[in-house]
């Protein structure tokens, strides 16, 4: 069942309530198990006992109707961020994309490949950018703590800034995908 | 006015403790596998969270009601349980119910949350629930048995009954009189918690979460709530089925801690039976058990 | 056993070469017509019957496609490579997908890939790994990737400098005390 309206507003929230829910959102991400590139491998390390990622409150989930985080693990192919679209629409509000690596950044080393995009930005909004190429559990840990201090402050606005600009996400998602067969508004 | 007073008090109990239960196995689980693991609320803060989501997403009746279903059947179980002996607040209607009735109400939350899965359209949903109700019809028939051998031997069928007597001193809990029955009983535990080896509903690796998968935001957030409301039920019936029931509320956090302990700690260690493999166990070993104690308990 | 092999193979094609790169390793290189033709033989008399691979060189300079089948036969553990030189415009080759089902997703992909067709392929023209596309095929040589990719994907920014001061210098702040900028203009002369 699509929706064809244009994504609502979202409305004002009392204050106090809000400060409450964000120190709970912050300390239970639950992230979509989706690896669209090479860092995916350095994900698989943060479940075991030597980095668990359990006792921050982060889980994986299978599905993206209860998942909270999407991680870009790395480059994103034309063909994949179809699918990404797709799947970062489906995750409820509110939702946070950590970006691994620096083909995210500016396309890293396949900044010349005529299959991966160079800058994630334009096309999803991105709340945290994790350096390196992979980078380590380390810094991906440290990459969620920066995240869970950007909710528990209210600065992690990415999916309202999605929202309100969706018309220029739209376009330059359309420019890059020729073959353009999702539903345009799909909540 | 006092009965509202204790359905409340008894349901937000128990849904403290059960939230509070999980998060503690969780927290077990976890030292198993040599991690620090979660925070001992986490299961609040999961809760509260996804009870704050946006929902959008949900696919007809079933779907909205198959949470309720869990809920309710998990409160007529709580209130049909005398869950602490001589306690006037938590006593509520435990004198009206009987076994069967008990038995019947689990089996209908479980129904309701498998009409729900099945309605969500989910391809592994519905794999999740075809095999979990296969399970239900193996592992109900043991702990039915245990539960009729247990009766005749008492000759009740009031669950009131049952516990009154056994309130003689450790030696008369049932777990001690009918030592074939409640083995029977407690192996079917371990499908009812979900536990490994029996954990095939939830199969993360095969069908990721089983029924729950489209479930999202607010639905999975009350289908939290109702597994815990469920897990206490659970747990405050077998008490008092087989543990001697509790006669404070310090021995209840006692007795249903430990037993709530016993799936965690066996299913942290063992792996996963394949459906066949947990039918065809279930149909067997609990079963046979269970009968050697109606049998004699007849002759 | 690959002795075999090379004598059956030369009885009965012209080989244009020949190199035994191992002892059960053979390298056969075929003229275009007779290309199918050898890769079948390999297959029903020689005992190659498992197709691991179809794979495409471009030789832009030579302007010919160098189509080769990589088959091996388990029996024997050995692998047999036959190539064959096809012209690089409106280049065809025979599909052999009817005989190796495989065969045919190797033959969609070298199609989205180098242009190459294979009539008989029951599902060629499917998008394999590239959706949409409408350039020439990305793996053709005379394909500039670098171009596309900033045309398409637009410009990178990249870093104009590689010497760190440049960037890190002022987070990190060592060279900003008296002893980092002394070094730093020492550095400079
Ligand atoms: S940043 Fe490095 S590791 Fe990450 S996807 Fe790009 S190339 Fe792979």
């Amino acid at each position: 069942m699509y929706c064809n309206q244009r994504p609502e507003k979202p409305g004002n929230k009392i204050e106090v309530f809000e400060k409450i829910t964000n120190m709970a959102r912050a300390n239970s991400l639950w992230v979509t198990a989706y690896g669209t590139g090479c860092g995916a491998i350095e994900l698989r390390p943060l479940h075991t006992s030597r980095f668990d990622m359990e006792r921050f409150g982060i889980a994986m989930r299978p599905t993206p109707r209860q998942a909270d985080v999407l991680i870009i693990s790395g480059y994103l192919a034309t063909k994949t961020l179809k699918r990404v679209i797709r799947v970062y629409e489906q995750i409820q509000d509110p939702k946070y994309i950590v970006a691994l690596g620096s083909c995210t950044i500016n396309g890293g080393m396949y900044f010349d490949s005529y299959n991966t995009l160079n800058v994630l930005d334009k096309y999803l909004p991105v709340d945290v950018y994790v350096m390196g190429c992979m980078p380590r559990p380390e810094a991906i840990i440290d990459g969620f703590s920066l995240l869970m201090r950007k909710i528990k402050d209210g600065r992690a606005q990415g999916w309202k800034h999605y929202k309100e600009n969706l018309d220029y996400y739209r376009e330059n998602q359309k420019k890059i995908i020729t073959d353009w067969d999702l539903p345009d508004y799909n909540w | 006015m006092s009965n509202i007073i204790s359905i409340v008090v008894t349901i937000a109990a128990s849904l403290i403790w059960g939230l509070l239960l999980g998060g503690i196995s969780r927290t077990v689980t976890a030292r198993i596998h040599g991690r620090m693991g979660p925070r001992v609320t986490q299961n609040f803060i999961d809760v509260w969270k996804l009870f704050r989501k946006k929902t959008s997403i949900h696919h007809g009746g079933m779907f909205w009601m198959a949470p309720m279903f869990r809920i309710t059947g998990a409160i007529c179980v709580l209130l049909m349980v005398p869950i602490v002996i001589g306690n006037s607040v938590t006593w509520n209607m435990s004198f009206a119910g009987d076994v069967f009735l008990l038995i019947y109400i689990m089996f209908f939350g479980c129904l309701g949350m498998a009409l729900g899965a099945g309605n969500s359209g989910h391809p592994y949903a519905v794999i999740a629930v075809s095999r979990g109700l296969a399970q239900m019809s193996s592992y109900e028939l043991s702990f039915s048995i245990a539960v009729v051998a247990i009766a005749v031997g008492l000759h009740t069928f009031r669950i009131e009954g049952i516990v009154a007597a056994q309130q003689a001193g450790i030696s008369s809990w049932n777990i001690f009189r009918f030592p074939f029955a409640s083995a029977g009983a407690l192996l079917a535990f371990l499908p009812m918690q979900m536990a490994y080896p029996f954990g095939i509903v939830l199969a993360p690796q095969e069908i990721p979460i089983g029924p729950p998968t489209e479930y999202s935001s607010r639905f999975l957030s009350l289908m939290f709530s109702g597994r815990a409301l469920f897990g206490v039920a659970k747990l405050v019936l077998f008490v008092s089925l087989l543990f001697g029931g509790a006669s404070s509320w310090l021995s209840l956090f006692v007795k249903t801690f430990l037993l709530y302990m016993y799936p965690v700690v066996v299913s942290s260690v063992f792996p996963r039976f394949r459906t066949e493999q947990s039918i065809r166990f279930l149909w067997f070993v609990p079963t046979t058990l269970a009968l050697v104690d109606l049998v004699r308990v007849m002759l | 056993m690959i002795d075999k092999v090379m004598k059956d193979l030369e009885i009965r094609f012209p080989l244009l070469q020949l190199v035994r790169e191992q002892h059960n390793y053979l390298h056969v290189k075929v003229d275009k017509a007779s290309a199918i033709d050898a890769v079948l033989m390999a297959k029903t008399s020689l005992g190659f019957k498992t197709l691991q691979l179809i794979s495409t060189v471009d030789r832009l300079e030579e302007n010919r496609f160098q189509m080769t089948w990589i088959l091996e036969n388990y029996g024997t553990t050995s692998i047999l490579l036959i190539s064959a030189d096809f012209p690089r415009e409106d280049c065809i080759v025979p599909s052999l997908s009817d005989i190796w089902p495989a065969a045919s997703a190797f033959e969609r992909e070298i199609f989205e890939m180098f242009g190459v067709s294979f009539p008989g392929n029951p599902r060629e023209g499917e998008d394999f790994l590239l959706e949409g596309w409408k350039d020439i095929p990305p793996m053709r040589r005379d394909f500039d990737s670098e171009e596309y990719s900033m045309r398409v994907f637009g410009e990178r920014q990249p870093r104009e400098h590689t010497d760190p001061r440049q960037y890190i210098g002022d987070i990190v702040g060592e060279w900003n005390t008296p002893m980092g900028a002394k070094r730093a203009r020492k550095e400079k002369k």
